[in-house]
């Protein structure tokens, strides 16, 4: 019997690879699969190598613009907290702008190179998860370097630690939404511009 | 300027060189797991080759599938004129920052 690997991981490496590489990366990780990693390790730890090996690939296409979007959520914490003001309109539409425009980008960017528009819905959720996690770390980094009195009054001003610890996981649905929009729109305009569809997953 | 290379992207393009001919993704990815003593993602040798490829150090083509892949083709890689000229010109500088260095290295240098 042939091993084969999950097949969701399968298609989760599939959307965020570019359409024309996605045969050649992923027979690469077919054939080690089989011809190394299975018979040494069996098939559960087969299964988990070729999981990570995918995710991976996952963390590496998104982690630019999770960069971008966690940066700005913490640059914008950071202002709230060493900077207090009274009136957020500015700054929310300047970090709400960064944040959605973050999502935009990377949902166009990785629905054009795998021409599928699910790989725009990955990359909004990838986007804003590994964001997250880049916020909180971020906030956690700051509000160890700054917790006097004077900053703790302008966290409770901003909307408390709870705000600031839980909205950057209340924007993984969001981070989905826009990232699926944009994705459609960037493997429409793929596949207008260079036409060819994208190569169905090859079973055993 | 010149193209000064990452120790990642040394080991990547000197194994297309070593491997010549059979340089396809998997035969890269084991071959620079060898040099390096370690493990390396597959992710990671595929993004380097990526990368080298839109900068024109290396050029590739689509070879057949195998069973053991169900069919899916190989990409060959081999270097392009920019890519051994980046391998020298790296190599010449790493040389010229060690030259009249004594190796390896001890506190009393």
């Amino acid at each position: 019997m042939t091993a084969t690997p999950p097949e969701w991981a399968e298609a989760l490496l599939r959307l965020v690879l570019d359409r024309d590489h996605a045969d050649s990366v992923s027979g690469d990780l077919l054939e080690e699969y089989r011809a190394t990693v299975h018979p040494a390790r069996g098939q559960s730890r087969a299964d988990r190598w070729y999981v990570m090996q995918t995710f991976g690939y996952v963390a590496r296409s998104a982690g630019f613009w999770a960069a971008i979007f966690g940066g700005a959520f913490v640059a914008r914490t950071s202002l709230d907290w060493l900077a207090p003001t009274d009136d957020f309109h500015v700054r929310s539409a300047v970090s709400t702008s960064i944040g959605v425009g973050t999502l935009m980008v990377a949902g166009l960017w990785a629905g054009w190179r795998s021409s599928r528009f699910a790989a725009g819905t990955l990359a909004g959720l990838a986007t804003a998860g590994f964001g997250a996690v880049v916020s909180i770390v971020g906030a956690v980094a700051l509000l160890a370097v700054a917790h006097d009195p004077g900053t703790m009054a302008a966290i409770r001003g901003s909307g408390g630690l709870a705000e600031v610890f839980t909205l950057p996981l209340m924007l993984l649905l969001p981070g989905a939404i826009v990232g699926t929009v944009a994705g459609v729109a960037g493997a429409a305009v793929r596949r207008v511009l260079s036409p060819g569809s994208p190569s169905p997953t090859i079973n055993p | 300027m010149a193209d000064i290379l990452g120790a990642f992207e040394q080991a990547v393009l000197l194994a297309i060189v070593r491997l010549g001919e059979d340089a396809y993704g998997r035969a890269v990815l084991k071959e620079v797991q060898v040099r390096l003593d370690r493990d390396v993602a597959a992710g990671a040798v595929h993004a380097t080759l990526d990368r080298l490829e839109n900068k024109g150090l290396v050029g590739s083509r689509l070879g057949s599938g195998t069973p053991i892949r169900s069919g899916r083709p190989r990409r060959f890689y081999r270097l392009r004129p920019r890519g051994f000229r980046a391998l020298n010109e790296t190599r010449a500088a790493v040389e010229s920052l060690w030259r009249g260095l004594d190796w390896p290295l001890g506190e009393s240098t």
